[in-house]
């Protein structure tokens, strides 16, 4: 069974489109089938939104275009309001990145890691070290931000990985699967640290398999699978739209199906 | 230029937190210099000073083995043993010792030599004086006994080359001594036959006279010494040459940590983290590139300081540094480069830390051996040389050489400075099209 988009109630973005993506496609060299097909976005400014999808559905390359880490073969695409694929360089200090792995530097400390990443944006002086502390603060890791990242939990990992997304205050963050192998503690403190930015105005891009966090945090998603949206709106909208879904989970495997993915 | 000084101080900081990574860039390049500049300083004692030692076994017991004896025992690079554990040898004894590898040579007179020389040398020099053979000795007709040198399977042939030579070279002038004797005895008895004993006896060159003019009267003498007269180049010895040499080759390893650092953003994800920075990759790499290069400088002045300060304490020769250390840095500098340059290109092609520390720590003893850092060039098949003049190794070792061996300034490798520029430029250019190949892929 599959949800009519048409079916999905359609509400006006009420602030300017910080990602508005037409078109968009991609294919791996070598690869036989588009990893994006044809994927259409609007995303306003300060919302979090959520791409849901099995593995392989193209969520990762469809935030590897949006992030300018790999050109569309079609499409357009502004992001911040520039032309991304025109002006790539006007984006980039408006963007951060959390990516799937924890890409740190494992014999310095989170500390280091992030003076790093936050000279490199520019930073520098006692703005960098007021930076640093606030986002340690904010995920957690100010009294163990010493600690060399190869010897810190996974939990403790993938906070500070965050903590280095957002040490430039980025206006648009994308997370590719952030919570992704945690234990709950550690979890629930990302997702807390995510609705913090959300305030403070930040706009989140949000990959995720988990349905339920996804529920809980995010403001619009869309469900993707073969390189295309199969279904897009708030999650309490698209689970109405869909037949006899109690969550967003059953929604999920209505437009998905339930046969395994590789 | 702060994003250039962030990336710089990182990997240094993080190069400086690998234990395993310091270990091989800095200890084991100082254990290489000064194992081979220590064994080699050896080698040279043994060929030139020392003495190999030699197992002489005597079965004549007459005057041939007699001055056999004395003159091999007076080459300095020979050192002649006729007792084993206070026994005299005999032949199957040397042989098995010399077998077995506890003697490199062994050198056997044989019974009766003396004898069979002195009537042979005789009966050759009267031959020359008569038509036909008459009345010749009956020990003159047997075939003269040679003498016999053995040597151990394992010795090179650069020893065996050297004993053999010194051998000949003391049958030779035995030989002609025993020759001229026979020669003026026969020239003073053919004399006085044609004078009809007009000399009463008297001769005309005694066998006193030959042997001063054969033998202590020598005209034509070989002296050892460098081609440059001047006093301001280094003596040629183990630690001038070798130092800058294994140097040169430590540096060449910063390919497997450079390789290795590259890779491991690839695989952790940093890269990608990078790439969507505002900054520009190249700046990054330059940032990299400068660490590097920085620690390959430190790492050759700890070679220089090796040299200098810690293998004479192992009784080598001091390192001589006088006024040839700016040449010798702005080269390391190229050197370094290049090495960084290869670096970075194993790191960027390959696809695993396997393959980056395995192709990147093989390639280095390759591109070593074909310059000429473990065997000289002017050894090695013509072949081999031909492609030894397309390693960088081969460059940074000719130029060198041509510093702490020739003594020669900055202008005398300006060629090898600029090949070297030149490789890492090329390194440098085909490892960002790659770069640029893989992110367009996203691989």
């Amino acid at each position: 069974m599959t949800v009519n988009p048409a079916r999905v109630p359609v509400h006006p973005a009420p602030r300017p489109e910080i990602v508005s993506a037409t078109g968009l496609m991609y294919r791996y060299p070598g690869g036989g089938q588009a990893a994006v097909a044809d994927i259409s976005l609007s995303i306003p400014e300060g919302e979090v939104f959520g791409l849901l999808g099995p593995n392989g559905a193209g969520k990762t390359t469809t935030i590897a275009m949006l992030s300018n880490l790999l050109r569309p073969a079609r499409g357009s695409l502004r992001v911040c309001g520039v032309d991304l694929l025109r002006e790539p360089h006007k984006v980039r200090g408006q963007i951060g990145l959390v990516p799937q792995e924890v890409a740190l530097y494992p014999v310095l400390s989170a500390r280091e890691n992030l003076r790093y990443f936050g000279r490199l944006f520019g930073m520098g002086g006692r703005d960098l070290n007021q930076r640093v502390e606030e986002c340690l603060e904010l995920v957690g890791l100010r009294d163990q931000g010493d600690r060399r990242i190869e010897t810190c939990s996974g939990g403790m990992k993938r906070r500070a990985n965050l903590a280095a997304g957002i040490v430039h205050r980025p206006r648009l963050l994308f997370l590719d699967e952030p919570t992704v192998g945690i234990d709950p503690q550690s979890r629930n403190t990302i997702l807390e640290n995510l609705s913090r930015l959300r305030a403070q105005g930040m706009t989140l891009i949000y990959t995720t398999h988990y349905m339920e966090e996804a529920q809980q945090l995010c403001s619009r998603l869309a469900i993707i699978d073969g390189g295309r949206v199969l279904a897009e709106g708030r999650p309490e909208e698209l689970i109405a739209a869909g037949d006899d879904c109690r969550n967003l989970e059953d929604l999920f495997l209505q437009l998905t199906g339930r046969q395994l993915r590789d | 230029m702060k994003q250039f000084w962030a990336t710089f101080c990182k990997d240094l900081l993080v190069l400086s937190r690998d234990r395993a990574g310091l270990l091989v860039l800095f200890f084991m390049p100082a254990v290489l210099v000064l194992v081979v500049s220590l064994v080699q300083n050896n080698i040279l004692e043994t060929t030139g000073a020392s003495g190999l030692r030699v197992l002489f076994v005597d079965h004549d017991g007459g005057p041939l083995a007699a001055k056999v004896r004395e003159r091999l025992g007076a080459v300095e690079a020979l050192k002649l043993v006729e007792t084993v554990d206070s026994r005299p040898l005999s032949e199957g004894t040397a042989r098995r010792l010399v077998a077995e590898g506890d003697y490199q040579f062994g050198i056997v007179i044989p019974a009766g030599a003396s004898q069979i020389f002195r009537e042979q040398a005789r009966e050759q020099v009267r031959d020359a004086f008569r038509k036909k053979r008459q009345g010749v000795s009956p020990v003159a007709t047997k075939a003269m006994p040679q003498v016999m040198v053995f040597f151990d399977p394992t010795v090179q042939g650069i020893f065996r080359t050297a004993v053999t030579s010194s051998l000949n070279q003391v049958l030779l002038g035995i030989e002609t001594e025993e020759k001229g004797q026979e020669l003026s005895r026969a020239l003073n008895t053919a004399l006085a036959a044609r004078s009809g004993g007009f000399l009463m006896g008297g001769t005309i060159l005694g066998e006193q006279d030959l042997h001063r003019l054969l033998i202590e009267e020598s005209l034509l003498a070989v002296r050892e010494q460098p081609a440059s007269a001047r006093p301001d180049r280094p003596l040629p010895n183990a630690v001038q040459q070798n130092v800058p040499a294994w140097a040169l080759f430590g540096m060449f390893f910063i390919v497997v940590p450079l390789s290795g650092a590259l890779l491991r953003e690839r695989q952790e994800g940093t890269l990608l983290r990078l790439r969507t920075l505002p900054v520009s990759y190249g700046i990054i790499l330059l940032g990299k590139i400068a660490a590097f290069a920085l620690v390959c400088l430190v790492q050759f002045s700890l070679m220089l300081a090796v040299g200098r300060y810690l293998l004479p304490l192992l009784g080598t020769p001091v390192l001589d540094l006088h006024g040839r250390l700016p040449a010798a840095f702005l080269l390391a500098l190229c050197a370094a480069l290049a090495a960084t340059g290869f670096g970075l290109l194993v790191g960027t092609a390959a696809r695993s830390f396997e393959q980056a520390s395995m192709f990147g720590a093989v390639s280095v003893v390759v591109a070593a051996a074909l310059g000429g850092v473990m065997v000289p060039v002017y050894m090695m098949p013509r072949a081999i040389q031909t492609i030894s003049a397309f390693s960088p190794l081969s460059w940074g070792l000719d130029g060198f050489l041509e510093i702490f061996v020739r003594g020669e300034g900055l202008s005398a490798v300006l060629d090898n400075a600029l090949s070297l520029l030149a490789f890492f430029a090329a390194t440098l250019c085909i490892a960002w099209w790659l770069f640029h190949r893989q992110r367009r892929t996203g691989g």
